[in-house]
């Protein structure tokens, strides 16, 4: 039943919409009205209503009318007027006014009604179309508008300061203030280089193919253990991996690396620098055929109007570190190819815990 | 003559706000200059020094583009400052200026009275004597 193109039939003779009814319930889903209140409820009630036909002569309402109000609360369905009465007047009215699609004279016939529905269901699928690619249009629009500002924040940014600096050189004697400025120049090309890196996973992600094979936890993390266990020792930070896998997992090396990254590195960043027990926690669950990872911290944690907010493209919660506002987005895209779902908890100065379930492929 | 200019430097990048600062410290051997990464606590300070009875004239150089408080947001601000307050202060606006960068924007942040020259990074010597005589001629 879901399959048939759903139309609605307006008629203020039952004859008329039995006899509509009968000859197409077989090729469509009809719904039908007596009268334009009726019908109104109807429309409501069912969203994906793609064709209305309408007599035009009605007491109370007629057709032109009925059309022109829908035409502004209903306006996806396609309008078609079915009626006897084909003097000017009104064929000029349903066009200029209801702006209907098409107009079927009274007595039909089967086929001018059918190749009415295939057209019109071609016009609707044209315009549904439409305006999903409008959307993505916008969204597109949209980052590329971002995109321009971090460009010159993020990498004209950096490049001026650097810049700046050189020119500063000349002037400076002393050793250690130019250690001092070597160091800052020093951050800010690592900054740069790291912005220039996930800009890269980004396009990658928006672009890329899946490449499915089987994956193994161990062998996963064994490669981000060793960045992140320099990491953990130089900022006295407890790090902790439990991996339960006992069965076959199969996924995209590429994203999955990705995710495990970037929730890592944030876990990291975002350390309170006073706490004198520092810890990130991470664990891996594959059961089922569905991996669950839970990365914790007891960092900094994130304001909870923040929350919503930390998936968005280029959206950084806190300037005290380096963010490039790239990497949630990225993880969020990169499970969004790989079908899995992200959670997190966070309180503020407490820490954070992001839950992480990717289904095997 | 004692202290001529003090200098609050508001840039969310360390290194910008370290070049400013040596810059400045080339100019002049005695004075006082304050960096800051967010506009928000500059904000702050610019309220409490005040009650400090603090009359030594301050340059601000203050970045556009930063997170959180931008160099817009922070004129807006500062404008809602009473005029006691205000009239310590001239603005140095020291951006990276682009494409992106409304040109509208630009515009009106100039028309505020504390902003005093629109400036584009990087920041050099020669371009700083400059921007001191226009300040000097402004007071």
């Amino acid at each position: 039943m879901s399959g048939k193109i759903k139309i609605l039939y307006v008629d203020d003779e039952p004859e008329n919409l039995v006899g509509f009814k009968a000859s197409l319930r077989l090729d469509y889903q009809i719904l039908t009205a007596v009268n334009v209140p009726q019908a109104i409820i109807i429309l409501n009630e069912h969203p994906e209503i793609r064709v209305v036909f309408c007599d035009q002569r009605m007491p109370g309402k007629t057709g032109v009318d009925f059309f022109e109000e829908i035409r502004m609360t209903h306006p996806l369905p396609v309008r078609i007027m079915l009626t006897a009465y084909t003097d000017v007047e009104s064929i000029i009215d349903a066009i200029n006014k209801g702006n209907i699609f098409r107009f079927v004279k009274k007595p039909w016939i089967e086929a001018d009604i059918i190749w009415a529905i295939d057209e019109a269901n071609k016009f609707y699928m044209a315009n549904s179309m439409l305006s999903v690619k409008n959307d993505e249009l916008q969204k597109a629009y949209n980052e590329l508008n971002k995109f321009a500002y971090s460009v010159s924040h993020d990498i004209r940014g950096p490049l001026s300061g650097i810049l700046g600096a050189i020119n500063l050189a000349s002037e400076i004697d002393d050793v250690e203030e130019m250690k001092e400025m070597l160091f800052l120049m020093e951050k800010s090309v690592k900054k740069l280089d790291a912005y220039v890196l996930s800009m890269h996973d980004y396009y990658s992600l928006q672009r890329g193919e899946l490449k499915i094979t089987e994956i193994d936890f161990n062998k996963v993390i064994d490669e981000l253990k060793a960045i992140y266990s320099v990491l953990a020792k130089i900022n006295n930070v407890t790090f902790d991996i439990t991996i339960d896998q006992g069965e076959v997992f199969r996924s995209d090396y590429a994203p999955l690396r990705l995710i495990f990254n970037n929730l890592l590195s944030n876990a990291f960043k975002y350390q309170d620098r006073n706490n004198k027990s520092k810890s990130v926690e991470m664990t891996v669950e594959v059961k089922n055929s569905v991996a669950t990872i839970h990365v914790k911290d007891n960092g900094i944690g994130i304001l909870g109007s923040h929350v919503g907010e930390i998936f968005n493209l280029f959206y950084r919660s806190n300037s005290l570190e380096v963010g490039s506002g790239f990497g949630l987005y990225n993880v969020k895209s990169a499970l969004l190819k790989l079908n899995g779902q992200i959670e997190v908890q966070s309180v503020l100065h407490q820490g954070t815990t992001f839950k992480v379930t990717i289904p095997s492929i | 003559m004692g202290i001529e200019f003090s200098f609050i430097v508001i840039d969310d990048s360390e290194l910008d706000c370290f070049v400013t600062q040596k810059f400045l410290e080339r100019t002049n051997k005695s004075l006082i200059i304050k960096t800051f990464q967010h506009a928000q606590h500059a904000l702050e300070i610019i309220q409490k020094d005040f009650n400090e009875n603090n009359s030594v004239p301050t340059i601000i150089f203050l970045d556009l583009q930063m997170p959180f408080m931008n160099g817009f947001k922070f004129v807006e601000e500062f404008e809602k400052f009473s005029p006691e307050i205000q009239k310590n202060y001239k603005i140095i606006i020291l951006t990276i200026l682009s494409s992106s960068t409304n040109p509208i924007d630009i515009h009106r942040i100039l028309t505020y009275g504390a902003v005093n020259s629109i400036v584009e990074k990087p920041l050099t010597k020669e371009k700083l004597v400059l921007l001191l005589n226009q300040v000097r001629a402004d007071i």
